[in-house]
């Protein structure tokens, strides 16, 4: 429609809260986070410009590169672990197995429950005397392999990371969508010269879907990961001796402490690093040519 | 009875696919299910119960007790009717001003309106979370530090971008014919928007509000910047201070984790479709 000139007023009066919001809590906070990261400020005294000061403080900060590392191994645990996996359950539930729409509603579960209860809940499965884990390992005979798995150096990041990734709901949901709209004409076609289920799958559906929405998942995935804060926060705080600590924390301390030039320039450094990642895996699905993100048509 | 043998004869290979492919179905299911279903019945134990007696064990009377205590005691009713509040008003004026921006953006073509939109659908992408110092400036220079106006207004913003992408979404598709038609007649802007587009925009705005509903209720890390106050704290931040006050008294805070995921099942069991929509098609764009 076009814009006549009886409109043009009510227009701006209609974008306008939209575009304040946008304004102040979008494109502000990011400008701000990055100049702020060049400044030595603690939030009440007057700011110092400090150059790149605070980044190489930062780097020389063990905390901070375990808190970059454990960032990176968990975007990319989540980008290509769990995010195959979510492939093959959203494979076998596009077959509609029986029972696919109850099993499809459970696996989601974890996905509309917040981060604070599920950490709450797997505090309690990892406690050291009281947990479901223990008190599994123990009732099939391997009691002396039962720990404070989140209090031990070794094992408190691997369990962080583990328990998330086979919540795969989400993901799988995404890429059902996405398979539901392949036209059935393929896998017709295909059952005809007598290609298997499994044949069927990886050389009709993983080639159809790796451009969309497999792309999504393992973008979408390993940005999440990057962004791990409630987890860590809930179930050890970073601990024991910052193991498990992640980027997200790590600037959250250094804001308690009324650093803010370090945790801005965390802040900044997270962007970036969220930036890289994001490219990077979208060089790798799709060889540097541009592509949408979405097939187009029948997607409802 | 040969043939039908040959007919229903699985290969190995096929037989150990469709023997994995339930194992997995299963596997998924019960990784899922079973500590929710370890914490409901925890929560129904006496303490005593739960620290001596196996894991896996039902409790002898179901200790509803525990759900007085976790609100009552603990104050969590009160938490839950604050984010009952904060998320209601939040949603509210989200899905307002979204789909205001939204009917802006889907009807009408002015200058910078492909890069309006590239802002908004870029907002999706930021990690919020890297946002924490600039917000928490904000909110205390809005002088709307430990308020629930400070709560509603930083969740209504954090929601937009997604908000107006889905609302957007769905202003697409109605035809502009319906429109010109209403514009012939006389009808002025914010008629045709009142009387035409809302109505027809339906399930895209309750698509939206189910989305920021859920997504404030869920919400902790910033319920847990700018709310110092016992009084006004979410149900989530109240389940985090419940975890350390009553670190001992297990099974209370087992039905506390319970009464706050019981409302978010409810609702994602009533939703369904409209949950699943808002998510799959917001990060198809993403």
């Amino acid at each position: 429609m076009k814009l006549t000139r009886s409109d043009r007023s009510p227009l701006i009066a209609f974008m306008a809260p939209a575009l304040a919001i946008m304004l102040v809590f979008f494109v502000i906070p990011v400008i701000y986070v990055i100049v702020v990261s060049f400044l030595k400020w603690n939030g009440i005294s007057a700011a110092k410009f400090a150059n790149v000061q605070n980044f190489v403080k930062l780097f020389r900060d063990k905390a901070f590169v375990r808190s970059v590392t454990n960032n990176i191994i968990w975007a990319l645990v989540a980008g290509f672990i769990q995010v195959p996996l979510a492939m093959v359950m959203a494979i076998i539930l596009s077959r509609k197995p029986k029972g696919w729409k109850f099993f499809r509603t459970v696996y989601f579960f974890p996905q509309v429950i917040s981060g604070i209860a599920l950490a709450t809940l797997w505090r309690a499965i990892y406690s050291a005397d009281t947990g479901l884990l223990n008190g599994l390992l123990r009732a099939i005979g391997l009691g002396e392999h039962a720990k404070d798995w989140l209090g031990t150096t070794q094992t408190a990041f691997p369990a962080v990371l583990i328990y998330w990734v086979f919540y795969v709901g989400y993901y799988m949901v995404i890429m059902m969508a996405d398979i539901s709209t392949i036209d059935s004409a393929y896998y017709e076609a295909a059952t005809l010269d007598g290609a298997s289920d499994f044949q069927q799958a990886i050389y009709i559906t993983i080639p159809l879907i790796k451009k969309t929405s497999l792309l999504t998942c393992v973008t979408l995935a390993s940005v999440l990961g990057l962004r791990q804060f409630e987890q860590v926060y809930m179930l050890t705080n970073g601990g024991p001796a910052n193991t498990t600590s992640t980027m997200v924390l790590y600037m959250y301390k250094k804001m308690q402490d009324t650093n803010y030039g370090m945790a801005s320039a965390t802040a900044a450094i997270l962007i970036v690093v969220g930036v890289v990642f994001i490219v990077c895996i979208r060089a790798l699905f799709t060889g540097g040519e541009r592509t949408g993100t979405v097939r187009k048509g029948a997607r409802k | 009875m040969t043939e039908s043998r040959v007919r229903y004869h699985l290969s190995g290979k096929e037989l150990f696919l469709a023997i994995l492919r339930w194992i997995l179905i299963i596997f998924f299911a019960v990784y899922t299910l079973f500590p929710l279903i370890w914490l409901i019945i925890s929560s129904l134990k006496t303490n005593f119960e739960f620290l001596a007696g196996s894991p896996f064990a039902l409790p002898a009377a179901p200790q509803w007790q525990n759900y007085v205590n976790a609100l009552s005691v603990a104050g969590l009713g009160r938490m839950l009717l604050n984010s009952v509040f904060v998320g209601l008003l939040a949603t509210a004026f989200n899905v307002i001003v979204a789909s205001m921006s939204a009917y802006c953006i889907s009807r009408f073509r002015f200058r910078g309106r492909e890069k309006l939109y590239t802002l908004f659908t870029a907002g999706i992408l930021v990690p919020l979370n890297a946002l924490m110092v600039p917000y928490f400036v904000i909110i205390n220079k809005l002088g709307l530090y430990n308020t629930y106006g400070g709560m509603i207004l930083l969740y209504c913003a954090i929601g937009i971008p997604m908000s107006t992408f889905l609302i957007r979404g769905l202003m697409d598709s109605i035809p502009i014919e319906l429109e010109e038609a209403a514009y012939i007649d006389g009808c002025g802007f914010f008629g045709r928007f009142y009387h035409i587009i809302l109505p027809l925009s339906r399930t895209g705005i309750v698509t939206a509000a189910t989305f920021e509903f859920l997504t404030c209720w869920n919400e902790f890390v910033f319920a847990n910047l700018i709310v110092s106050s016992e009084k006004l704290r979410t149900i989530q931040v109240g389940i985090r201070y419940f975890t350390n006050q009553f670190s001992t008294d297990y099974v209370s805070m087992y039905a506390a984790i319970v009464i706050s995921i019981v409302p978010s099942i409810l609702g994602y069991v009533a939703f369904q479709e409209q949950i699943i929509s808002g998510m799959t098609s917001g990060a198809v764009k993403g």
